[in-house]
């Protein structure tokens, strides 16, 4: 790890030179470096997801193209179409989704808490902190490339998962507005991603614990999610659905701008 | 903390003495009290929500029955009590449901990962385990000490999630046999979730720094949960063949149950293998046209065929939840053991 601190060479600079204003790129390698499990584990899941959602939603339009093209619809044939789209199809969908709804706060449960409480829990923030970029600085860089990385694939993954469950709207009578639609579809999903990791990313430098961290940001974003659910949603003042896609994305943003603002002055007046 | 050892003396066994079992008791509880107290203490918290939210759903429930047996369910106001229920209980039943099946693994992971874990991470082994108490010693009291503990509060609270799901079994159509309910239910719970501390601390001990093994742990245990619901229909003893009408959901909350049907076929005349177009022709013709003294089966009858299933009777629940609940408890101490043989060996 090289050190962001120059000496001040006489010739090089003027008397008052303090350390360079920092290197922004080399935030890049140094964020690479201390978390690259957790960037190559995002990978990994990443590209299993996209394969297997790619593979499942061919075979669930496939179906259901046979489906809807199969005249007349009440015999005997048809309906076992029907039935196995119902049955088979349906409950592979219901998991696909149970599964894609779970994995943000699992994955940022991973990636949020250790930014902050990490390096203070083994003491690394000693040599960490006094680089010449400075610690509020060298913290920022490292939750915006790694919320980044998870928020961007969230989208795709989200994106993907509507296309996957679009044929199950009409035949188990959901909605857009259904919450488990709502939640994965839209920028919904990618907004909620973000916020578990900002979540973590408070709760850590609060906390200054790893594990409990991770353990307090999976309690919070189950509750902060189930009020949303079951309460919030109703009070909102927009009742269709991109409006309320929107409304829901933008509070979850400004939360998370407030976690991020908040964790960021925790760790400046953080005094060891 | 007393020194253990003392000069040589001429004809005196010069070994430590062994520090007694209680002694190691005490140091877990030191070592460990920040889990054994948050872990009740988070259960506790859900456990007074689902028991709020359970009396709700018995009393929906309740009123639901009632108004099926005594007016019948199509009535206007059987609908609307059946609305309310589907559209205001049951979504926060589900999600609590879905929790319940990530519950296992959460607790095994966060108490399993970093109990020798930590120890190898931050480097206080070199005092921990060379103390008077045999190293895998140690290892046994905590694992034993946790892992009782684990499947006492799991026990407990799955106790209670089986009670606060009744109400939704007829509403869903599921019974105690289908995947999620066995697997939340009965002692099949607290072995999930000891398996998951076995996991855990094996995975602690292989990886030697705590948030790889939790992360691999709940890679692992969703592994080993999709083999076990793959294996679910295959366990020896529990499966059985015969040509009885069976139902195949619920009529009436009245009914006890049904069963799980695992494969169904059709035999012909002389009891061969039937022709399924001959089969499905007279299903079809059933279908449009059924026929207002014969039942279906006996239609079939008549016309020489039978038609066999191969299922799991609701009878066989508890067979089903020993045979599970066995081999993950066999899983789980082969675990523990190979733990602790991975203490033994690794010098750091």
């Amino acid at each position: 790890m090289s050190a962001f601190a120059g000496v001040a060479s006489p010739s090089a600079r003027d008397a008052t030179a303090g350390p360079r204003p920092g290197p922004w790129p080399g935030m890049l390698w140094v964020t690479w470096r201390q978390h690259r499990g957790l960037l190559i584990m995002v990978a990994v899941v990443f590209c299993a997801a996209v394969a297997g959602l790619l593979e499942t939603g061919l075979r669930i339009h496939q179906d259901y193209a046979l489906l809807i093209a199969c005249h007349p619809a009440t015999s005997a044939a048809c309906q076992g179409l029907s039935n196995f789209f119902n049955s088979t199809d349906w409950h592979e969908g219901q998991f696909i989704h149970v599964a894609v709804q779970a994995a943000p706060v699992l994955v940022a449960m991973f990636a949020g808490p250790p930014v902050v409480a990490r390096e203070l829990e083994t003491r690394t923030f000693r040599f960490a902190w006094t680089q010449g970029i400075g610690r509020v600085r060298w913290t920022a860089a490292k939750l915006a490339l790694l919320g980044s990385a998870l928020v961007i694939p969230a989208f795709a993954i989200s994106q993907l998962l509507t296309w996957l469950y679009a044929p199950f709207l009409s035949t188990q009578g959901l909605t857009a507005l259904t919450p488990t639609v709502f939640d994965t579809s839209g920028l919904s999903y990618a907004a909620w991603t973000l916020l578990a990791f900002c979540l973590g990313a408070f709760l850590g430098a609060l906390v200054r614990r790893t594990l409990a961290a991770m353990a307090a940001t999976l309690g919070v974003y189950v509750g902060l999610a189930g009020l949303t659910w079951f309460y919030l949603r109703n009070h909102y003042p927009v009742k269709t659905y991109w409006p309320m896609q929107l409304f829901e994305a933008g509070w979850l943003l400004i939360l998370s701008a407030a976690l991020i603002a908040g964790t960021l002055w925790l760790v400046r007046r953080y005094a060891a | 903390m007393s020194v253990l050892t003392l000069p040589a003396q001429p004809g005196q066994d010069t070994a430590p003495p062994p520090v007694s079992w209680r002694g190691m008791v005490w140091v877990t509880w030191r070592q460990q009290r920040a889990t054994l107290i948050a872990v009740p203490a988070v259960l506790a918290v859900v456990a007074v929500f689902l028991v709020i939210f359970g009396l709700k759903a018995h009393h929906d429930y309740a009123a639901l029955v009632h108004c099926s047996l005594d007016q019948g369910q199509q009535t206007q106001a059987c609908a609307k009590a059946f609305s309310n229920f589907n559209s205001a209980d049951w979504p926060l039943a589900n999600t609590c449901s879905i929790l319940m099946q990530l519950a296992p693994v959460l607790l095994g992971a966060f108490v399993g990962a970093p109990l020798l874990a930590r120890e190898l991470e931050t480097g206080t082994y070199r005092f921990a385990w060379t103390q008077g108490m045999v190293r895998e010693r140690q290892a046994i009291a905590k694992l034993v000490l946790l892992g009782a503990t684990l499947v006492v509060l799991a026990a407990a609270f799955g106790e209670l999630f089986s009670w606060f799901f009744q109400p939704f079994l007829w509403t869903e159509q599921m019974n105690r046999l289908t995947e999620t309910v066995f697997d939340t239910s009965g002692i099949v719970f607290p072995a999930f979730t000891l398996v998951a501390f076995a996991i855990g601390a094996f995975l602690g001990m292989l990886f030697r720094r705590v948030i790889p093994a939790l992360a691999a742990t709940l890679g692992v245990y969703l592994v080993l949960r999709l083999g076990a619901w793959a294996l679910h229909g295959q366990y020896p003893v529990t499966a059985v063949t015969g040509n009885a009408d069976l139902p195949s959901s619920y009529g009436t909350p009245s009914l006890p149950g049904f069963a799980w049907i695992l494969s169904t076929w059709f035999t012909g005349p002389g009891g061969k293998p039937a022709n399924m177009s001959a089969v499905n022709k007279i299903l079809g013709q059933y279908q449009s046209n059924p026929h207002p003294k014969l039942s279906l089966t006996k239609t079939l009858a008549n016309q020489g065929y039978t038609e066999w299933s191969r299922y799991i009777p609701l009878s066989h629940y508890w067979p089903m939840q020993f045979i599970e609940a066995g081999w993950l408890l066999v899983l789980a101490v082969a675990l523990m053991a190979g733990t602790v043989w991975l203490v033994r060996r690794r010098a750091a």
